[in-house]
């Protein structure tokens, strides 16, 4: 059955990986690379003197708005 | 016919070199792939939680650790009920291991959330992101206690930690949570899993879950 929509991709993906692990590569690097970008933009952000204090009025601002 | 012999024994051969995504030894479910950044953070929270108290690993970081090609941004843990002192003994811990909490900087800040069932978030010093919910649950959370109460060991290299059993986790995503992420997640593990699971488990776990929804 050829993939039509999101679920169908996601029940195909696991399914091949079931059989064979090698995709797991690729989820390692996914993970991985969001990891790294959402770190160094936060760091960007709030830099490293006073990271909790900008990183707690950044969390009430999201949470307000 | 020798040419297709041929290919048939090559085919053979690649199959039988394809390592499948997981084994079972025993009651352990055993993934068959390398450590990922997110798992080293958990597992690194987990070795000082577990001084303290009992844990139950839930939600996204189960579909994610078994393959689920998405990123996530926090990973929930369910503890048990905390009393001041051990919360503060685990709370001084988890700074020393270079862990920040969202809530506060003191136990008390914290034990202010925790001491009400609410949750709060760790993540290692100077970061956001990753982080870990950390969601206290005792009798009257009837579903997560029950999960909380009934872990399956999973293992990932030399990590091995607990998760709900995963026709609850399966049930829970799709009656529960039912968002479009939890129903894609919940395929992921029917289909990931299927070979493993069981229908009585799915009969006995959907009572417990719609006693939660009523």
């Amino acid at each position: 059955m050829r993939p039509k929509t999101d679920l169908d991709y996601v029940e195909l993906y696991a399914k091949k990986l079931k059989e064979d692990n090698s995709s797991f590569k690729q989820q390692k690097k996914l993970i991985e690379s969001q990891l790294k970008s959402s770190s160094s933009l936060f760091r960007n952000m709030f830099g490293k003197a006073d990271f909790k204090e900008k990183a707690r009025k950044y969390i009430k601002s999201v949470s307000s708005g | 016919m020798a040419r297709f012999s041929i290919r048939f024994i090559y085919a053979e051969a690649l199959i039988m070199n394809m390592t499948k995504g997981y084994n079972i030894k025993g009651d352990l479910i055993i993934i068959n792939r390398e450590l990922t950044e997110l798992d080293i953070f958990l597992r690194d929270f987990l070795k000082v939680l577990k001084k303290y108290a009992d844990y139950l690993v839930v939600s996204g970081f189960v579909s994610i650790s078994t393959g689920r090609a998405r990123g996530t941004e926090d990973i929930d843990v369910l503890v048990p009920k905390f009393e001041r002192k051990r919360f503060s003994d685990l709370f001084d811990d988890l700074l020393k291991a270079g862990f920040w909490c969202y809530q506060g900087d003191t136990s008390e800040e914290a034990f202010s959330y925790v001491g009400k069932m609410d949750h709060i978030r760790f993540a290692r010093k100077n970061e956001m992101f990753p982080n870990i919910e950390f969601i206290p649950v005792d009798h009257t959370k009837k579903a997560q206690f029950f999960e909380f109460n009934h872990p399956q060991k999973i293992k990932v290299k030399d990590f091995e930690f607990k998760i709900p059993p995963i026709e609850f986790e399966i049930l829970y995503k799709e009656m529960i949570l039912a968002g479009k992420k939890d129903i894609e997640d919940a395929r992921h593990l029917r289909a990931f899993f299927s070979d493993i699971l069981k229908q009585e488990k799915f009969r006995e776990y959907e009572k417990i879950i719609k006693a939660e929804l009523r």
